[in-house]
């Protein structure tokens, strides 16, 4: 099983951040490399297991389904169903922690799946550092970081 | 039930701070609030349920017992056992995390207690910085880093 664990401080109060990122169909608000997002069958994108189908900037199309929400713990889980990406049994939480010293966050953003052991390497580094590492990047430049 | 939580980043690898945090019996090195420590029985500091017996700066004993320790999680567990301070059924649980793109260390201190009506906010506050931001402050003049 294939693993990726990014984790960055974003400078604003864990409330604020987790505003922005709780809308599981908000990603092209906040991500720089989404394009587009819509939840199927019109359902509530804080319904568990809804699905997101949304486009990346180059146009692959992925599917993904909202399997948890914690506004208390500040964390959602999601499964790709659907994807460019030669992987499956694809799992990942994005969480969020106050730094109490301070008032800023600890975002941690992880990911389990299957995959050939050759496609490996490129895909933990692909999706650790462009969707992870962009993502939190992106909240960070928003935030005043 | 009081809960008390404070959270820091040091500026520092996580094997660097989880070396320094990890020991059981080491605290008396750098917290500030603490004078002398020691293993009971001879136990290794590392054995999970030794009880460390140690003397605040201000004279008073305490007694914790060790209840969980884990390296691959970065993360221990423990509870008082006894103390002059009306901290009851007080158990913490300390939690490195890395944070990947600096390289340096999420560090969560958390606990809950009991205490007597009307002390609660007491002794929260003195948990939480005489204890809790006072030890992050120890490690990280200890590690020679700035404030992250």
């Amino acid at each position: 099983m294939a693993r990726v664990f990014v984790s960055s401080v974003i400078p604003a109060e864990t409330a604020k951040v987790w505003d922005r990122v709780r809308d599981f169909n908000a990603m092209p608000k906040w991500h720089p490399r989404i394009r587009d997002s819509r939840i199927e069958d019109a359902l509530p994108g804080d319904k568990i297991g809804c699905i997101r189908n949304f486009h990346l900037q180059n146009g692959d199309m992925i599917r993904e389904k909202l399997l948890g929400l914690s506004d208390y713990d500040y964390f959602f889980t999601y499964s790709m169903l659907e994807g460019p990406m030669p992987l499956w049994d694809y799992m990942a939480t994005l969480r969020l922690t106050p730094i109490t010293d301070g008032g800023r966050t600890f975002a941690e953003w992880s990911a389990e799946f299957e995959c050939d052991p050759t496609d490996e390497s490129d895909l933990v580094n692909g999706i650790g550092t462009n969707v992870f590492m962009g993502g939190f990047d992106a909240l960070k430049r928003h935030f005043g970081g | 039930m009081v809960q008390v939580i404070r959270s820091t980043v040091i500026a520092a690898p996580i094997e660097a701070v989880w070396d320094m945090v990890r020991d059981f019996n080491g605290h008396d090195r750098w917290h500030p609030a603490v004078a002398t420590s020691v293993i009971e029985r001879g136990h290794p500091s590392d054995k999970v349920g030794c009880v460390r017996r140690f003397r605040l700066a201000d004279g008073a004993e305490l007694r914790e017992q060790l209840l969980t320790l884990s390296d691959a999680e970065t993360a221990f567990c423990y509870c008082l056992l006894d103390t002059p301070i009306p901290l009851l059924n007080y158990v913490a649980h300390v939690r490195l995390t890395p944070v990947t793109d600096t390289d340096h260390t999420f560090w969560e201190w958390r606990c809950r207690f009991d205490t007597p009506k009307g002390r609660e906010a007491e002794l929260a506050a003195m948990v939480g910085e005489n204890i809790y931001q006072a030890g992050f402050d120890a490690i990280r003049a200890h590690l020679n880093v700035e404030a992250a």
